[in-house]
């Protein structure tokens, strides 16, 4: 060694293995690091909100598509965080501005030979699906979104976890669907008075408000054991937070027979055996508000889209809501937002959840029905169609039954003025498949979606024309319409989210209906609606909305009454900023307006002085 | 930022996977043109001195395990031992017919060792690199049957079988379906400074005795070779091989019903071997009449630059749903790397440095199948990096050896994060004591670390395992002293403190996610002889 050719050698080998570790050591990127909470909204009627159910929107990773079955729309899909982040482009394009995505966390992955593609089979609520990328991933998209002035919605449930335990109601130790009895009628846990024997499936067996029943030949054998299941094959393992891998943390009834039974519907479990969770257990409350909260610190969301809230009892969510705002708002998320879903046509029992204490907003499902479905979908068929007088009347009660006060330390817009509204979603078929491929009547809806009071929210490839029937069938992958940004209905929505960003009255404005009629024939004001947005957090700023949604005819905005009277000056001049020709009317003196609209068209009226560049 | 191909790209690695079968032909055809020119070399000029093949073959200079390789070099074919006494044919003056002065030849490695850890339990490895210290490493054994002929003076052949054993082993489990793998099954056969080999072979380089790593060239594949002598300190070799692993990506089997009778018949729908070309080129310097470069006449230094190309060609895959299909594109991938080794010929003492380049589909040794891809399905963007460094010194009843490396790993996945991205390295030493001729004692210590390019939620950090162990190693060694010297009998223990990153890589339920300090303790045994290639 004391050769100096051998020396030199050393050392260059010395130097060489220690300056190796310069070339590059890794690191997780900033935006993948846990985020500073802030407020990134100003006002969450300026949003328009696009659900993206996540494993059908892009796929921007193939390392996490395990278990893909490409086609099959009960299984996964492949699509991921990454993949939302590849195409927010798209998504500025068409004018949306808040993400509401589909539930993050890790799910039982299959059951039945269905997967969980959709989320809301949970299973550990302090993880990650690894299906749509990792924390980062999800941090990732939350800071591209905050960058761009865009927000993100997190999809979370309370009432449920995914099918975690089963009934052992024959008392053998696993799970069973058999057939049971005692040969006596009545005398199992099924249903039907007049048989002797019972299908029964310890899985997602029927509700029993004693507790589900263990039961042999002999006849019932008290409350059946609730056995977690241990298969780690396909992630079916006792759920986390530890809380709810203990019985205390089930109701344990059974599966919900009866909606209309308001028991049943708070206390059973969700259909396909989701296990319904003991709510009122102060420990579980805890658990959720600290097992959601925690991912509000972890993103950095700017509000809860909350699945199944009329299964979940007020009282809670008075606590969730106070607690998690309480713990969101000292750390500077003074304006989170928190709406819940109630699949019901109900208005008074929507509007029961945004009462003082509980929720911001909720789902206007009542508007899907009455409106979308009754006035805009069902334009095909005059037999079906109802006129639009049903949506003043549904509209007029807001007030009353969504409740005129913000919740503290919530989105300081009162629930009736922040409703969630919506033509179709992954629970419903599509709209178009309602409408029999009716676009005009699609693109006709969306003019009322963007320019009513209230918060825009939009399906994901509703845009793209999909027209799905039920679930999974209006759950696509929306990747192989390869993100076309041509078509109609695409520009056209862009173009309304244009004009309401543009135009403060259609985002914040006051509502008063100047026209409806119950007409839906050859009348000359069938299918006419118009509206006005203005005052209010609009101050002078003035919006005229007149739809028609007749699909046979142009109607006019008058009747045997007399032209349409609206709220601005006599002699205003009106500017249709929708018509490309940017057409101009002008209010009569007296007040009146009359407006010939045709078939499936809208008229977005503003004072020709207050006409913005788009 | 996506890492998408790029279509040029996608049409020169579409090009070299349909070339790939074009040059797997072009080097065999290297190696029926070699021949010739050797005939005419043989024919034009002296035969350089018959020892000169052998003394520059790798495995000689490549100290560890500088035993085994000498004890195999001693029997190598190629070497001086052919009989200077002329042959029947040509003394009876007919046509030169080569005369056959055959033997057999058994030769093994094997090492084995049963430990506790101390809690009960059966002693297992903890390493958490790629490379770890060897010293907890499962038992392997290989049994090597050769058969050695020579034709002539020139003319001499190799017929080599060398079955593996994989544990575990019949006595610990009381299943007797030992698992048994082909490592070697070629044919070898030599005329003066040519060697050309064809079959099913282990082909490697030097390795790391304490990683039991072969850093810079290590193939595993079926395929032919050849090697050239270029003057007296310059070899060249090459070889071209292929592989086609039962997996996902490169093999598929669907039952179609039976073109006669009933029932249905396999039809291989995926089939798509990887085919990979090896190129290394070494210089040796050592003192010579003309040139004394080295105080000791033993000592020596070697250069070696070595490269791979790798290639699959697309194939489709069916998935589940009977009408779908998945595309799997064309794939190349190619490895530059160079070897610095010096040695001073006395008691196994050298140092080695290995730098290494690795992209696309050469990345990924040839046995392992990728587990994370590029958007498209293939391994582009994927490269790796290492530099490694090993060396033993030994002076009378003191020796050490020691190793070291840094690795940098980044899959060609989209995504920043990945659990396919990473740097890692470890350093080792074992300084050893030998006491009197058979007997000795090693103690070993090392630390090792892989940085994920994940986030350990709790530290919101880079997810960095680490683990720093101890160890000691009383053993016999008949052979005599030197760290490579085999056999060896003796007993571990080694314990491993591991840090918390080291213990989130494993799942909740293992107990290697809860315990910080890990125990492993019992007996080890390590042979070699007789044995033609590195196990």
């Amino acid at each position: 060694m004391r050769n100096p050719v051998a020396t030199c050698i050393l050392g260059a080998l010395t130097a060489a293995f220690v300056l190796a570790p310069a070339v590059g050591c890794i690191e997780v990127p900033r935006e993948g690091k846990r985020p500073v909470l802030a407020n990134h909204v100003e006002d969450w009627r300026d949003e328009v909100i696009y659900q993206v159910i996540v494993d059908r929107f892009a796929n921007g990773d193939v390392n996490n598509d395990y278990n893909v079955r490409p086609g099959a729309l009960a299984r996964y899909q492949g699509g991921d965080w990454r993949g939302m982040q590849d195409h927010l482009d798209y998504l500025q394009e068409l004018g949306v501005t808040t993400l509401w995505i589909s539930p993050v966390v890790r799910n039982v992955e299959t059951d039945a030979d269905v997967d969980s593609y959709h989320g809301y089979w949970q299973q550990d609520l302090t993880e990650v699906n690894p299906h749509f990328g990792d924390l980062p991933a999800l941090r990732s998209l939350a800071a591209a979104l905050h960058d761009r002035g865009m927000k993100i919605v997190l999809d979370i449930v309370t009432n449920h976890m995914g099918q975690v335990f089963f009934y052992d109601m024959n008392l053998n130790g696993h799970p069973d669907i058999y057939i049971g009895g005692t040969g006596q009628p009545n005398a199992g846990a099924g249903t039907d008075p007049t048989s002797p024997v019972v299908r029964a499936t310890e899985y997602d067996p029927d509700f029993d408000i004693r507790g589900v029943q263990a039961s042999t030949s002999l006849g019932i054998a008290g409350r059946a054991p609730m056995i977690f299941f241990n298969d780690a094959t396909i992630n079916r393992v006792p759920p986390k937070p530890a809380i709810f891998a203990t019985r205390e943390a089930y109701h344990g009834l059974g599966r919900i027979l009866n909606y209309d039974i308001e028991q049943q519907t708070e206390l059973g479990d969700f259909p396909g055996g989701l296990k319904d969770v003991a709510t009122e257990n102060p420990a579980v409350r805890t658990a959720m508000i600290d097992a959601f909260a925690r991912w509000v610190e972890e993103v950095d969301f700017d509000g809860f889209r909350i699945d199944t809230v009329k299964h979940v009892e007020h009282d809670f969510w008075k606590v969730f809501t106070a607690g998690v705002r309480d713990r969101v708002y000292a750390q500077g998320k003074n304006n989170f937002f928190m709406f819940g879903e109630a699949f019901d046509g109900r208005d008074q029992l929507l509007g029961s959840y945004t009462q003082k204490g509980e929720l911001d907003s909720v789902f206007y499902f009542s508007q899907k029905f009455q409106v979308f479905r009754d006035v805009f979908q069902m334009a095909h068929d005059p037999t079906q169609q109802k006129g639009t007088d049903q949506i003043a009347n549904l509209w007029k009660d807001r007030a009353v039954n969504y409740g005129t006060e913000a919740q503290d330390k919530g989105i300081h817009v009162p629930p009736y003025k922040a409703l969630v509204n919506f033509m179709d979603n992954h629970d419903v078929s599509r709209f178009l498949f309602d409408a029999q491929g009716d676009k005009d009547a699609l693109r006709n809806a969306m003019t009322l979606l963007t320019t009513e009071e209230g918060i825009p929210c939009l399906y994901y490839g509703t845009e793209q024309e999909l027209a799905g029937g039920n679930d999974p069938a209006n759950r696509e992958v929306l990747w192989n319409t390869g993100f076309a940004t041509g078509n109609d209905t695409f520009r056209h929505f862009a173009k309304l989210t244009r004009l309401r960003k543009a135009y403060l009255a259609l985002r914040r404005g006051d509502t008063t209906v100047r026209f409806s009629t119950t007409h839906v024939g050859t009348e000359d004001d069938a299918g006419v609606f118009a509206f006005e947005r203005a005052g209010g957090d609009a101050a002078d700023r003035y919006a005229l909305v007149v739809v028609n949604s007749n699909a046979r005819k142009a109607s006019t905005s008058a009747n045997a009454d007399g032209a349409m009277k609206v709220g601005a000056a006599p002699g205003t001049t009106f500017v249709d900023v929708l018509d490309p020709q940017q057409a101009r009317y002008q209010v009569g003196t007296d007040g009146s307006l009359s407006v010939t609209v045709p078939a499936q068209r809208a008229l977005i009226l503003v004072p020709e002085g207050q006409v913005q560049a788009l | 930022m996506r890492c998408r191909r790029s279509r040029p790209l996608a049409a020169v690695s579409a090009f070299a996977a349909s070339v790939a079968p074009v040059g797997l032909f072009a080097l065999l055809a290297l190696v029926v043109f070699l021949p010739a020119r050797a005939f005419a070399q043989a024919e034009a000029a002296p035969a350089e001195p018959a020892s000169a093949l052998a003394e520059h073959t790798p495995a000689t200079l490549a100290p560890p395990p500088a035993t085994q390789a000498t004890a195999v070099v001693a029997k190598d074919p190629t070497a001086a031992d052919a009989s200077p006494t002329p042959s029947v044919a040509v003394r009876e003056g007919r046509p030169a017919q080569a005369e056959n002065t055959g033997r057999f030849e058994f030769g093994s490695y094997g090492r084995i060792s049963v430990a506790s850890d101390l809690r009960g339990g059966t002693g297992r490895p903890a390493d958490i690199v790629a490379y770890g210290a060897r010293v907890d490493e499962a038992s392997y054994s290989e049994f090597e049957l050769r058969r050695e002929d020579t034709f002539g003076d020139n003319i001499k052949t190799r017929i080599v079988t060398t079955l593996a054993l994989f544990p575990e082993f019949f006595h610990f489990t009381g299943n007797a379906t030992d698992h048994i793998g082909v490592r070697n099954l070629y044919v070898q056969a030599s005329y003066k400074d040519l060697t050309m080999w064809a079959g099913s072979r282990m082909y490697r380089g030097d390795d790391i005795y304490l990683l039991n790593w072969w850093p810079l060239d290590n193939q595993n594949t079926m395929g032919a070779g050849a090697m050239y002598k270029l003057g007296a300190d310059t070899v060249i070799a090459g070889h071209a091989g292929m592989q086609r692993l039962e997996n996902d990506s490169q093999f598929q089997q669907i039952p179609a019903v039976a073109p006669y009778g009933f029932g249905t018949v396999p039809v291989t729908t995926l089939d798509r071997p990887r085919t990979i070309e090896t190129l290394k080129i070494t210089h040796f310097v050592r003192n010579s009449e003309n040139r004394h470069v080295f105080a000791s006449d033993k000592a020596g230094f070697k250069v070696s630059l070595y490269g791979e190309a790798h290639q699959i060609a697309a194939g489709v895959r069916k998935e589940t749903n009977p009408d779908v299909e998945r595309a799997l594109p064309s794939d190349t991938g190619y490895l530059v790397g160079a070897q610095l080794g010096y040695w001073t010929g006395e008691r196994d003492t050298y140092v080695s440095l290995f730098l290494r380049h690795a992209s696309g589909l050469a990345a990924y040794d040839p046995l392992a199948t990728p587990t994370t891809y590029a958007n498209d399905q293939s391994t582009h963007g994927t490269t790796e990096n290492l530099i490694a460094l090993s060396g033993n010194w030994e002076k009378e009843w003191f020796g050490v050896m020691a190793a070291a490396y840094v690795r940098f790993f980044r899959d060609g996945s989209p995504a920043p994060t990945s659990r396919e991205k990473y740097d890692e390295g470890i350093v080792i030493a074992r300084p050893q004591i030998y006491i009197g001729e058979h007997w000795g004692v090693g103690i070993e210590g090392s630390y090792q670390q892989r940085r994920y390019a994940l986030i350990n939620q709790d530290q919101d950090a880079n997810l960095t395992a680490s683990l720093l162990r101890g160890a000691i190693l009383p053993y016999f060694s008949p052979t005599g002293r030197g760290s490579f010297k085999r056999p060896q009998i003796g007993l571990v223990y080694a314990v491993t403190s591991r840090n918390s990153g080291a213990r989130s890589l494993y799942a909740a339920e293992d107990v290697f996610s809860q315990r910080k300090t890990e125990h492993f303790m019992g007996v080890l045994a390590e042979w070699w002889f007789n044995f033609s290639s590195y196990p």
